[in-house]
């Protein structure tokens, strides 16, 4: 399997990560599956040949999930 | 067989998919009423529009950008400029989005909700 | 009516956009025009020029070290932003009386985080993510990372502290007053690597020009680590100083009040 079928592979989870963010109505699995999103964006960049970015992106990607789950904290997590 | 799928892939595949996760963050920041929902839509666009900016740097039986002292020629490194404006623009968007949930905290004070309906009732009280 | 409009927009959007896509170049073609103009120039002067094997670092911190320091600026005035957001809270006669009340979902047992063996997690885990920060910053040029992910990695640690040690048992502890301030040092190591340089002769930012009596390259390698531990400390508090500020505002479950 080609570099390229790999990232086409990985583009069609994220989109699939996507369709669930927008339409499930409990916040808490919204920022966890986001969690998910940005380790598979990591793989994604590791594919594509740029380690830096991809070590960015895992460091970040797991703060940003500790920021959304401390303010899930104060905010309802269901949703209409 | 494969190397149909990769030659469109390499042609227009993966620009096309890189453009439908942008459109589908639109989509979600346009339709959910929820404004958390949002501010991770936005993320989503932002990894989208960085994945489309890393595509113009790949090259065909690249390294990466490391330098070691047997590989000399340009053609054989992947192209580093994309990589470093990006590293950049991801480390920014922890901080945007840190300043989105500061604003989420305060509007859930003031308004207790975070739904879009609810805030624009609670807005009427003022008139 | 409400989802349908969206998804035709978004259609029309997708198939405006199909067009433009036979103007962009094929993926992996080494001679596509991202790839040959500037970029070559980069990767094939990298090593001679700045001494580091990093290409990456080197674009970021030494050819495009200007534009860096408006990033690390951007960082620092994100976490004051979020200080001033979060500064006051709103007056009760603006707040909005809301009917419903939310109830406490009840939440029965023990609080799950408890369940974390402090004695395991405080003294091995936390420094060896800072000793790979440390490693990860002073070896930016020759290896993979640099300063943000050394600062990221850094806070990260603190975020950790934070969730598993109690405030009276703590060694340190960056109030966000502090934290604020220690970003605004870090971007001010920044741009007084740069002024340094004004003051051996050059212009702002040309590591050559260092007054230091080293060899040209040497002081191009101390230049860019002195801008990394500027950056890494920058974005480190900005991290902590969002952290404070939205932690003000969490009630967690083992709060005792």
């Amino acid at each position: 399997m080609s570099m390229l079928m790999l990232e086409a592979v990985l583009l069609l989870a994220l989109i699939a990560i996507t369709l669930v963010v927008i339409f499930n109505k409990d916040l808490m699995v919204v920022v966890v599956t986001y969690c998910a999103f940005s380790f598979i964006t990591m793989f994604l960049y590791i594919v594509m040949g740029a380690p830096d970015v991809a070590f960015t992106e895992a460091v970040i990607g797991v703060i940003s999930t500790i920021y959304f789950i401390m303010t899930l904290r104060n905010i309802d997590r269901r949703c209409k | 067989m494969m190397t149909q799928i990769e030659t469109i892939l390499a042609g227009k595949g993966i620009y096309f998919l890189t453009l439908l996760l942008l459109t589908l963050g639109l989509y979600g920041i346009i339709v959910s009423r929820n404004y958390m929902k949002k501010l991770i839509c936005m993320n989503i666009m932002q990894v989208a529009v960085i994945f489309f900016f890393l595509c113009f740097a790949q090259k065909n039986s690249g390294t990466i950008p490391v330098a070691m002292k047997h590989i000399v020629h340009a053609v054989e490194y992947i192209n580093p400029l994309p990589h470093g404006l990006m590293l950049t623009a991801i480390v920014v968007s922890l901080g945007t989005t840190g300043v989105g949930l500061a604003l989420l905290t305060r509007i859930k004070e003031k308004y207790g909700s975070i739904e879009e309906k609810d805030i624009i009732e609670g807005e009427k009280q003022f008139r | 009516m409400r989802k349908v409009l969206p998804l035709i927009l978004i259609v029309i959007c997708l198939g405006a956009s199909f067009v433009t896509l036979d103007f962009l170049p094929e993926i992996g073609d080494p001679s596509s025009k991202p790839n040959t103009h500037t970029t070559d120039y980069y990767i094939e002067h990298a090593t001679t020029e700045t001494n580091a094997a990093n290409m990456v670092t080197a674009v970021i911190v030494d050819y495009r070290a200007f534009d860096t320091m408006y990033e690390t600026t951007v960082m620092f005035i994100a976490g004051v932003a979020v200080v001033l957001i979060l500064a006051s809270h709103p007056e009760r006669k603006n707040r909005i009386r809301f009917r419903k009340v939310r109830k406490k979902e009840s939440r029965d047992g023990k609080p799950v985080y408890r369940t974390i063996n402090k004695e395991v997690v405080i003294p091995l885990i936390e420094p060896m993510i800072m000793l790979y920060a440390i490693y990860v910053l002073f070896h930016g040029e020759i290896s993979l990372g640099g300063g943000f992910q050394a600062g990221a990695l850094l806070g990260m640690t603190y975020i950790l502290d934070v969730m598993v040690i109690p405030e009276r048992d703590s060694l340190i502890r960056l109030p966000k007053d502090k934290s604020t301030a220690l970003g605004g040092i870090g971007t001010f190591i920044y741009v007084l690597t740069g002024i340094l340089c004004m003051a051996g002769g050059g212009v702002f930012l040309e590591y050559e020009k260092l007054p230091i009596p080293m060899h040209a390259l040497e002081k191009h390698s101390t230049g860019m680590l002195l801008v990394e531990v500027g950056v890494a400390i920058c974005v480190m508090a900005t991290i902590i100083t969002i952290l404070n500020g939205i932690m003000e505002r969490v009630h967690f479950d083992d709060d005792t009040d």
